[in-house]
């Protein structure tokens, strides 16, 4: 009985957390216009969330591209295609991995960071002290944190992208002796502009951004103002980050392919 | 001030890396990069099958890629591709016999144009024609070609079914060809055992373009070489009327069984099999010997 009703609870429960991060978002969207008196503080968290996390991005993005080329190649091998790794590597990383990578590297590097920044701020009451200064939080601290992810992960997932490119010609090219002229020109002829780059990496970037950077802010921002509160804001904007990106990896193929 | 303008910086300078990552990879890593050309020259070539051809696909001299293909259209009224090539300038220097070879890439590859250059001291211009072209070979062609069999044209009116029935079909299969002057012209479709009369009955598919075959041909089943497999050989008649769908062969000769020739060979065929089974256990211990 009590079994049930806990699993009652659970289900209401995560629809209602649903439901407030829904209206959340609307609150921060129309906080957007009025967070352009802060463009500057926005430039900070760009700086933060974006320009710093380049080095873990750019490392991983390499060991990707590196492995790929490698794993391809071996499996190439077996059908005597490996001529087609570059193009493999290409479309395997602009449409599938380089968002997601990105995006769960994201929510591990930035958005915890950015949750543990504003939980700690609810839970020392700088957050009511800025509304008593009648400065509004979601237009001072929440929407340039979630403009600067939302900026971010496009750019990032990139730079992610150009060092699997550059990873994967180094295994394959460098390395195994694929044909330097095979690699780039197959490639070139198999990977589409507006339906692998724009369509699979800039467009589910963007959204995995919006996604990663709303639940961060939201998590952030509701978050008991304890320290025990402020641990589990930020365990629960991992997971729940990491689900919606893979759930909506899923829906965005099945609707952008 | 200064702590404010280094992040300031740092971050113009992270929006510039991502542009221009985004900027390299939609420009140098698809297909953008070969829609873009140069100043070219276009010629037209004629082919008689360009199989998987594309737009857009690759010209290449000596493995290089000189131009693309910019359009293939059917030659008005003919049976015959019209392939527009179109060559970069700076490649001028292509002899006006040269051959157009369609090539694919690897087994699994995209087709290009090969060019193969000849030895004509004039080069192609703007608007010329490469008279000399090899189409695609289809890969059935090829293997048709290799097993001897595929290599004629299938007749739009299809095959047409004709039964003949042995005493004795030996080891004659589903698939065996059925051959008439030693040219295959169909083949065995179905070998059964007649439930009432006791033989076996054969159908045979015959190619619908040899509608001519007197219907008082006869039916032999042969042994290509010694060991080959058993084949079905039509030997024509003399009868005004050919053979339709359904028809029965009524001259038929079974399959000789080499122990039959041999029976009759050893002792002028009159004498019965148990002496030939006798010679043949009586020799094993000799062997043994």
């Amino acid at each position: 009985m009590s079994a049930r009703l806990g699993h009652e609870n659970v289900v209401i429960g995560s629809l209602a957390q649903i439901g407030r991060c829904g209206l959340f978002l609307l609150r921060i969207l129309s906080a957007v216009p009025r967070s352009f008196q802060h463009v500057r503080e926005t430039v900070r968290q760009l700086w933060f969330v974006g320009a710093m996390s380049l080095t873990i991005i750019m490392t991983c993005g390499l060991f990707i591209g590196m492995v790929l080329g490698l794993q391809l190649y071996h499996v190439l091998s077996i059908f005597g295609g490996t001529s087609a790794t570059g193009s493999v590597v290409a479309l395997a990383v602009y449409r599938e991995l380089g968002p997601v990578v990105t995006a769960l590297l994201f929510a591990g590097r930035a958005g915890t960071s950015v949750t543990a920044e504003i939980g700690l701020m609810r839970a020392t009451d700088q957050i009511a002290a800025m509304e008593m200064m009648a400065v509004d939080p979601i237009a001072y601290v929440v929407a340039p944190r979630f403009l600067a992810g939302l900026i971010a992960m496009p750019l990032l997932c990139c730079v992610f992208c150009g060092l699997s490119i550059f990873g994967g010609h180094l295994v394959a090219v460098d390395w195994l002796g694929v044909d330097n002229g095979t690699f780039w020109s197959n490639m070139t002829a198999n990977v589409n502009v507006w339906d692998d780059v724009i369509n699979g990496l800039i467009w589910k970037s963007l959204v995995f951004g919006a996604v990663i950077s709303l639940i961060a802010v939201f998590q952030g921002y509701t978050t008991p103002p304890t320290s025990e509160g402020v641990a589990y804001a930020t365990t629960r904007t991992v997971v729940a980050s990491s689900i919606a990106i893979l759930a909506l990896d899923f829906v965005l193929t099945a609707f952008l392919m | 001030m200064s702590q404010r303008k280094s992040y300031a910086a740092g971050t113009g300078l992270f929006i510039v890396l991502g542009f221009a990552a985004l900027v390299y990879l939609a420009t140098q890593t698809t297909s953008v990069v070969n829609s873009h050309q140069g100043a070219s020259y276009t010629v037209e070539a004629q082919f008689a099958n360009v199989g998987q051809l594309k737009e857009r696909a690759p010209v290449k001299v000596a493995g290089v890629r000189v131009g693309q293909v910019q359009s293939i259209t059917l030659l008005p009224g003919k049976d015959v591709a019209q392939v527009r090539l179109s060559i970069d300038r700076k490649f001028d220097q292509v002899p006006a016999d040269s051959t157009a070879v369609i090539y694919t890439s690897g087994l699994l590859g995209d087709q290009y144009v090969g060019l193969q250059f000849g030895n004509a001291k004039s080069y192609l211009a703007d608007g010329g024609h490469l008279v000399l072209t090899k189409s695609t070979q289809p890969l059935e062609e090829m293997l048709g070609k290799f097993f001897g069999a595929g290599g004629t044209a299938d007749a739009f009116g299809g095959s047409y079914k004709v039964n003949a029935h042995f005493t004795n079909v030996g080891t004659l299969s589903v698939g065996a060809p059925v051959r008439m002057a030693g040219v295959a012209i169909g083949s065995v479709s179905d070998v059964k055992a007649d439930p009432v009369k006791l033989d076996a009955t054969v159908t045979m598919l015959i190619n619908g373009k040899y509608n001519q075959i007197p219907d008082d041909s006869a039916a032999a089943i042969f042994t290509s070489g010694l060991i080959g497999s058993q084949y079905v050989a039509i030997q024509p008649g003399g009868s005004p009327n050919s053979l339709k769908d359904g028809d029965q062969l009524v001259l038929t000769q079974s399959a000789m069984q080499l122990e039959d020739l041999i029976g009759k060979f050893l002792v002028n065929g009159s004498s019965s099999g148990n002496n030939a089974g006798g010679n043949g256990s009586s020799n094993q211990p000799a062997g043994k010997h």
